[in-house]
């Protein structure tokens, strides 16, 4: 596909030459500016990127656009944060949060055993709850611990969100699913609302990962955080994982041929409503550790209500421009549309007789979603039809 | 014969004692719930406090009837069209300029006298002369920070955070920024609106600006996420906020990033002179008793009490809880004694004339905000400058 490469070759040579007039020419802005602008578009395009892996899952399998999956987002963000900030629990709370982890735990050891009967699932889910019952009640919890039992909470949320809400409605019209999923997210978003009232929640476990950073580069200072280390990291380890699960384990095969044709893949033996609600728990596993991740990029959640909703469009939005039902789809997207919110605002800044992009960043990934579904309506990378999980 | 005129005395009496025992009813309509909830109960407890000090007028009791707009434009037009089928005396409130405003329009319509109790936006009180507030107006507040930070902190470029959809940020934004530029200061100003998270465009924005001095004219609702972002990414400059400030929400919402922030705010009782620093420290004891457990006593609580008392003064003054006769005596006010300082509406578009403003600054040690404090700097009184 060469008019693919031309283009963004092109894209890429004019944002240089925007970048060489604005510090050379406008003399507005510094080279490290840039550098600055970049790391944080990084930060912000990997948060995108692990909710918009949950949406493009979800539909690659069963053709629905997830709209509870910004609220997943939001439950994901708000367990932890209890987690970590009202540890430690006396015990009947202990043993709550406990149960809920173990079984989290249950299903993720699941995934390898293949059911829950397995000496090994019962028994890893009793370790869990005992240990972790131990550890709730006698101390605080760190907020990579938070993370990781909110994970596991939250994918049990998607799991059962999928059984309560979705599985009775497979083979109902698409329309019927997809209202269903607008329900579910009220449904979370007012629940949330009902137990989180307050505005502003911060967002700040003792951690050094938040802190300050500055570094020269070209002559000049580049003013960041520590979490632009973290956070593409993260990501970058959560999706070689996934990517690792869905290529190379059995289930991961069952997911694609599901994704394929689920009858088909029914006819040959799998269990199609196990791929599913294995979807779900991944799904709503990324997008708790997204959840948390975005606390942390910016100190504090806002009410339950309104949390999840812009990051949720907004990282759909990432993986239809990604091209829907492709992972590395909904990676591209992510990132990409973390450029152009924080990049492009950079590319043109404020001078004396233009009031600069800021304003409009939010419009950016809703210009770029149009223009996607005019021009090429399968995505960016969204052609490999065969290739969609 | 007799007995029939003891019969008839007694029936008078007793249709005396029923008619005397209809109580007044007056509107409250506060932002109890949304992102001003923590102001809104503050000004809620002001009312009741003020009610609890004066609970009868005309030898009758008086009823609030409480309405919760949620922070929106709409719940504040349903509020005050409940107002009017509930054909209150006079209705308190809203706090915010913008949810004022949007109730404004239909009580003036409805004749219904409305006093905002903190709205600062210049233009609530021009919809009509039904419209009061117990406030200042911004283009004083405004004023008042740009001088403070042109003279007192030497600032010559200042960045301006403002929220564009609410009436008030975007008022007070424009008046500081009129005064700034006005002293010989440059301005940038930057722009979010409502539930704003992500500030990292408009911090970039500062950045490229350089400035001395940040305002900041929102609430906490968005201050608690902008100020810790600011601090995080090296804005070490002094912050300068506005009275949505004095909300307990920013320092425990906000942390440790609000130590040493200046805001101006309602002046309390550490600022007020003469007479009314002793009814302001009177009312504050009185309202530690009556809410023991209240965390905040701040400007909003005033601003609340004050609403009430001038209401039921004008009641009082007109004898009568007749609409046309509690404005006329409404509008008529002069040197009230209220905690807040005195209240003068005669001869105003329903602003009094004599309000103290007051600089504060948050005192937040450790990393989280459970331990904040709030200090008064120094007081101004509107007064004296428009002399």
């Amino acid at each position: 596909m060469p008019w693919g490469w031309i283009i963004g070759l092109g894209l890429v040579a004019l944002v240089i030459f925007r970048i060489y007039y604005v510090v050379h020419v406008l003399k507005a802005r510094d080279l490290a500016f840039f550098v600055g602008a970049m790391l944080q578009s990084l930060q912000l395009g990997s948060l995108y990127a692990l909710i918009a892996l949950g949406y493009t899952m979800v539909y690659g399998i069963i053709r629905l656009i997830n709209f509870a999956h910004g609220d997943v987002f939001m439950v994901g963000a708000f367990l932890a944060y209890f987690l970590f900030s009202r540890s430690p629990y006396a015990l009947p709370w202990a043993l709550i949060w406990a149960a809920l982890s173990a079984w989290g735990v249950m299903f993720v050891l699941n995934l390898w055993r293949g059911s829950f009967r397995d000496p090994i699932v019962i028994g890893g889910g009793v370790v869990a709850m005992a240990g972790l019952t131990y550890a709730l009640s006698a101390t605080t919890v760190n907020w990579l611990l938070a993370m990781l039992l909110s994970m596991l909470i939250t994918g049990v949320l998607g799991v059962v969100i999928d059984r309560v809400a979705y599985r009775p409605l497979r083979g109902a019209p698409r329309i019927s699913l997809l209202i269903t999923a607008i329900a579910m997210s009220f449904f979370l978003e007012n629940t949330g609302l009902l137990v989180f009232t307050r505005n502003q929640t911060p967002f700040r476990p003792p951690t050094e990962w938040t802190q300050y950073l500055q570094f020269p580069v070209f002559g000049s200072t580049v003013y960041t955080t520590r979490l632009i280390f973290l956070i593409p990291l993260a990501t970058a380890l959560l999706v070689v994982a996934l990517t690792l699960f869905v290529t190379r384990t059995r289930l991961g095969k069952a997911m694609r041929a599901s994704a394929q044709d689920p009858e088909t893949a029914q006819m040959m033996g799998v269990n199609v409503d196990r791929v599913i609600a294995t979807t779900f728990l991944l799904g709503s596993m990324l997008a708790a550790a997204g959840g948390v991740l975005w606390g942390l990029n910016f100190g504090s959640l806002n009410q339950p209500a309104v949390m999840g909703i812009l990051p949720g469009i907004k990282a759909f939005a990432a993986a239809v421009i990604g091209g829907i039902g492709s992972l590395p789809g909904a990676v591209i997207g992510g990132v990409l549309l973390g450029f152009l919110e924080n990049f492009v605002t950079a590319l043109f800044p404020r001078t004396q007789h233009f009031a600069g992009l800021t304003e409009y960043k939010d419009t950016f990934a809703f210009i770029l979603l149009i223009l996607v579904l005019l021009l090429r309506p399968s995505g960016i990378v969204g052609e490999d039809l065969s290739e969609k999980v | 014969m007799f007995k029939k005129l003891f019969l008839a005395a007694i029936a008078l009496v007793l249709a005396g004692t029923a008619l005397a025992q209809a109580p007044i009813k007056i509107g409250v309509n506060l932002e109890l719930s949304g992102r001003f909830a923590t102001i809104g109960n503050s000004t809620l407890q002001g009312i009741q406090a003020a009610q609890q000090q004066m609970s009868e007028v005309l030898g009758r009791p008086v009823e609030l009837s409480i309405c919760d707009n949620q922070t929106t434009p709409e719940g504040s037009k349903a509020c005050a069209n409940r107002f009017i089928d509930e054909k209150v005396v006079g209705v308190l409130g809203a706090i915010s300029s913008t949810m004022s405003i949007a109730a404004a329009q239909n009580l003036q319509d409805a004749g219904i006298i409305m006093i905002s109790t903190s709205s600062t936006n210049p233009a609530t009180t021009q919809i009509g002369d039904h419209i009061f507030r117990v406030a200042y107006t911004d283009d004083f507040q405004g004023k008042v920070a740009a001088e403070y930070a042109f003279n007192t902190l030497k600032a010559r470029k200042a960045a301006i955070f403002r929220q564009q959809d609410d009436d008030y940020s975007f008022g007070l934004a424009g008046f500081f920024q009129d005064e700034f530029q006005k002293l010989g200061g440059q301005t940038i100003m930057l722009n979010f609106v409502a539930n704003t998270v992500d500030f990292s465009s408009q911090i970039n924005d500062a950045r490229g600006f350089k400035p001395d001095v940040v305002y900041y004219s929102g609430f906490c609702a968005e201050g608690a996420t902008l100020i810790p972002q600011l601090k995080q990414q090296g804005f070490n400059m002094q912050f300068l906020g506005a009275d949505a400030s004095d909300d307990s929400q920013c320092p425990t919402s906000g942390g440790a990033a609000f130590n040493g922030y200046l805001f101006t705010g309602f002046g309390g009782p550490e600022v007020l002179t003469g007479a009314a620093k002793q009814r302001a420290e009177d009312f504050h004891k009185f309202f530690n008793i009556a809410f023991p457990k209240a965390t905040d006593f701040n400007g909003f609580t005033l601003a609340g009490a004050d609403s009430y008392n001038v209401l039921v003064q004008a009641i009082k003054d007109a004898g009568t809880d007749n609409e046309a006769a509690v404005l006329k005596s409404l509008s008529n006010l002069k040197d009230y004694p209220g905690v807040s300082g005195s209240i003068t509406f005669a001869g105003t578009d329903g602003t009094p004339k004599d309000r103290t403003i007051a600089f504060f600054e948050y005192l937040v040690p450790g990393q989280n905000g459970a331990a904040w404090s709030k200090i008064s700097k120094f007081g101004l009184s509107t007064a004296a400058a428009s002399q």
